[in-house]
């Protein structure tokens, strides 16, 4: 195998490694920037930028992805120039900095062969590209103000050395006007990269009138220039007729000295070639043909002839060029190399090992068959009555629990992640919106399933901006209602019972629970005239197609998103609420499972019937107390435990399961939120361990139920949603109670404590 | 007094396919040897395919011994002529771009 070969065979397995960590870099980059608004001066921070900029520009060069090199070039030297004081991070260049971190993920996108984005701040066409490389220019002090409006689609411009001499000859194809291009347009252009000298129009070449077709270009040109541009730069003034036109550019009296700065100037590059073609040091033509010749002089052994000695002999080119390009192309080698030992470095300190996703959700797929195989065997081991197999399998189950718990933990990650996002959505949002908001992050590293982390983002988003859009008031409102005028907008996250709590805090100008009303009245949400409890009209936000804002904004208050919102939510076996106060601002809250994949649970029975409680909200069982609860229609009633009323809900009656009722039954108590209620069931199994597996169709409209699994026997087991069955035991009973057996609330049960 | 044809306003790939037969016709019908003058005073839109057929006007003139001068050229033609190469065919003396 040939050394390109496996050049390329390294580069195609590394890059999505590359992709990976670039986008990481990116990321850091702009949570950088942005804390970078507060503390402008904090030269830590300043460093930290320029790395990461020169940490994708160079690992890019290793990949020979030379649009995200150029592109990431003119980041760099702009906070080369910030780092070094001679430019100040102001907003406005904060902004251009943000725009040219999505270009660039936009062409690192690209190059893992993404499909388009169709966020239009990650558009990759050289035109955008290449006004954002004219405004970075123009803010290092590249190009003089006002050249940023001027400045062509270069895309890969490159820092110039000083002026000398171009002699240019350009004959235009026939088709060039017909193609839309304009000769005397590029000439104009020609003329701003310096200094038009000598131009002669080759007038021979156009025929007499009563033999030309108008239409048909027949113009050539030679002239010389004056001018500071590279061979690229001189070149990119034709590359809207550079395949219409025969183009040549010479250098009549090169300087290796000049070139060999300006290959000195030049981003990295792995590629000899790209050099001295970027350097302006030999045209694309004479590359590709001193590539043809090298080809033509591979020998027996593979090797073949110097590509810098070719091009001394074919194109004239200069000792001195060749070894500043020899010099240049090491440069980005010996940096990987250090590049490698610092990541072999980092990653020893750390102790962290990348994996891919798609095989870690492998893994937990077989051990979700796995923990079910394993409570078949334990059921198994049971019936033969067998003391050591039974011990033998418990000593199975506990391993699998084990490696069930460590496994679910390599899925966790920090929401900080996820929240950090957000800070480039205030500000661009809250800019937008002509407000001034500060986002507050609290409980960045609280830590779930990164499945749930990915899903939960858009809706986020969407109560982010839902927030901004019409919770936050303009500064000049606020001052008006007695407030900051910098809004507040509060991202939070902890752990409660089991699952995790975001909060979206504003203080804004809160819910108007009247308007609400009314909208939904209008809206045929709610019969006219019907007041719902207090609690329950502020979800009516969540009902779809209701919305409250009086003017549309390309954010929210379509009226599509929070109905959306809820949805997408409960998909992930979660629940949404809001609580608002008039002018004091509102709360989101949402409460998710850790995790979508496994729970401990609590294994109970109804009749013939199996179901499972999260053993996270089970707080105590009252366990085989005299079934002589009296129900009202919809089998909720009350007990009493320790003094108090607890609620309690009989699944046999909600559910309406076909199974008589026992003599005697039990009371698991429930945590949920912070409500506590009971729970009637026949049989208590005890503790399991359950592989989650999404509820059939017919079965998502159940109240109460979030999920299904498989046990060992076989069996199906509905899971119940602690939250939702909460709400449903949780409602004032009916004065009409059903008294099943015998009369009133039982006398205290045994009590069986699950709480540590 | 030779005879002073006026060019168009619009002198540009849009225009050229109709103005060649005109052109065609004032040659057709130049007689004479002094200069042949066309003005071009009115030409407010010109580009390269434009100043091209003034070119190949000037080719089938010079066939007939004569040579086109533009005279009074406007400053979007006259700067079109200087910087595509053919300032000559400028008559500079009545050229208001001329020295502009």
């Amino acid at each position: 195998m040939k050394h390109d070969d496996l050049d390329s065979d390294y580069i195609a397995a590394a890059l999505p490694a590359f992709i990976s960590e670039a986008e990481e870099q990116l990321d850091m980059l702009e949570q950088l920037l942005l804390q970078l608004e507060g503390t402008p001066d904090d030269r830590e921070l300043l460093d930290a930028l320029f790395r990461c900029a020169h940490t994708i520009k160079g690992s890019a060069g290793i990949f020979g992805l030379d649009d995200v090199v150029s592109f990431a070039h003119h980041v760099e030297t702009l906070l080369d120039a910030v780092r070094q004081g001679q430019v100040a991070l102001t907003p406005a260049l904060s902004t251009l900095l943000l725009q040219s971190k999505d270009q660039i993920r936009g062409l690192v996108a690209l190059a893992s062969g993404a499909p388009a984005d169709e966020d239009p701040a990650l558009a990759t066409d050289e035109i955008t590209r290449a006004a954002l490389v004219a405004r970075l220019r123009v803010a290092s002090g590249d190009l003089p103000e006002g050249a940023a409006h001027d400045e062509p689609a270069t895309g890969g411009s490159l820092p110039t050395a000083s002026g000398q001499r171009w002699v240019i000859s350009v004959r235009f194809g026939a088709d060039t006007y017909r193609n839309g291009m304009d000769p005397l347009a590029i000439l104009n252009y020609v003329a701003k990269l310096g200094t038009i000298q000598r131009l002669a129009c080759d007038a021979e070449g156009v025929p007499p009138l009563d033999s030309i077709d108008p239409e048909s270009c027949h113009l050539a040109f030679d002239f010389a220039l004056d001018t500071d541009a590279t061979r690229s730069e001189i070149e990119a003034a034709f590359s809207f007729v550079r395949d219409d036109c025969v183009l040549q550019i010479t250098e009549p009296e090169p300087r290796p000295g000049a070139v060999s700065a300006r290959i000195e100037a030049m981003p990295d590059s792995i590629r000899l070639g790209d050099i001295l073609v970027g350097s302006g040091a030999v045209t694309r033509a004479q590359l590709q043909q001193a590539l043809q010749s090298q080809s033509a002089t591979v020998d027996a052994g593979g090797q073949a002839q110097p590509l810098g000695q070719i091009l001394q002999v074919q194109s004239g080119l200069s000792q001195q060029v060749v070894a500043a390009a020899l010099q240049k192309q090491a440069k980005p080698r010996a940096a990987a190399a250090a590049s490698a030992t610092a990541a072999a470095s980092t990653a020893n300190d750390n102790r962290y090992i990348r994996v891919q996703a798609d095989r870690l959700d492998a893994v937990i797929n077989l051990l979700g068959e796995l923990v079910i195989a394993g409570a078949g065997a334990a059921l198994l081991a049971r019936q033969t009555r067998s003391g050591a197999l039974i011990e033998a399998n418990e000593q199975i189950g506990q391993l699998i629990e084990d490696i069930r718990n460590g496994t679910l933990q390599l899925r966790m990650v920090p929401i900080g992640e996820t929240f950090q996002r957000f800070r480039r959505v205030v500000r661009d949002t809250a800019a937008e919106l002509d407000k001034d908001v500060a986002l507050e992050i609290v409980g960045a590293d609280t830590e779930l399933d990164k499945s749930v982390v990915e899903r939960i983002a858009d809706p986020l988003m969407h109560l982010v901006r839902n927030a901004l859009d019409h919770g936050l008031e303009t500064p000049a409102e606020r001052v008006a209602a007695g407030k900051p005028a910098q809004g507040k907008l509060t991202l939070s996250a902890c752990h409660e019972s089991g699952s995790i709590l975001i909060r979206i805090d504003d203080d804004g100008r809160g819910i108007q629970r009247d308007k609400v009303l009314q909208r939904a009245w209008d809206r045929g949400l709610v019969e006219p005239g019907v007041v719902p409890p207090e609690d329950e009209i502020l979800k009516l936000i969540f009902e779809p197609g209701f919305s409250t804002a009086e003017k549309i904004t390309n954010l929210s208050g379509r009226g599509v998103g929070m109905d959306v919102v809820r949805r997408n939510i409960e998909a992930l076996r979660g629940s949404v609420n809001v609580f608002s106060q008039v002018g004091q601002g509102s709360r989101i809250e949402i409460r998710l499972p850790l995790t979508l994949a496994i729970i401990d649970g609590f294994l109970v029975g109804v009749g013939s019937s199996k179901f499972i409680l999260p053993l996270d909200g089970v707080v105590e069982v009252l366990e085989n107390r005299p079934t002589a609860t009296r129900l009202d229609a919809r089998g909720r009633s009350v007990v009493e435990l320790r003094g108090q009323v607890l609620p309690v809900v009989s699944l046999r009656s909600l559910y309406a399961l076909d199974s008589p009722d026992p003599l005697r039954s039990s009371v698991v108590v429930i945590q949920a939120g912070t409500r506590r209620f009971g729970v009637m069931v026949d049989q208590l199994h005890g503790q399991h361990q359950t592989v989650i597996k999404p509820l059939g169709r017919m079965f998502r409209s159940l109240r109460g139920i979030s999920g299904s699994s498989i046990l060992g026997n076989g069996e199906v087991a509905l899971i119940f949603d602690a939250a939702s069955l909460s709400q449903l035991a949780a409602d004032v009973p009916d004065a009409s109670f059903r008294s099943p057996r015998g009369p009133g609330v039982a006398g205290r049960p045994a009590s069986t404590s699950l709480e540590g | 007094m030779a005879k002073t044809h006026a060019l168009p306003a619009d002198l540009t790939i849009y225009a050229v396919g109709d103005l060649c037969p005109t052109l065609l016709g004032w040659v057709g019908a130049a007689r004479g040897t002094a200069d042949f003058r066309v003005n071009g005073a009115a030409v407010d839109q010109v580009d390269a395919a434009g100043v091209q057929l003034l070119i190949s006007l000037g080719h089938a003139l010079c066939r007939k011994k004569r040579r086109l001068q533009l005279v009074q050229a406007s400053t979007p033609l006259a700067t079109a002529c200087r910087v595509l190469g053919v300032a000559h065919l400028l008559d500079t003396g009545s050229t208001p771009g001329a020295t502009a």
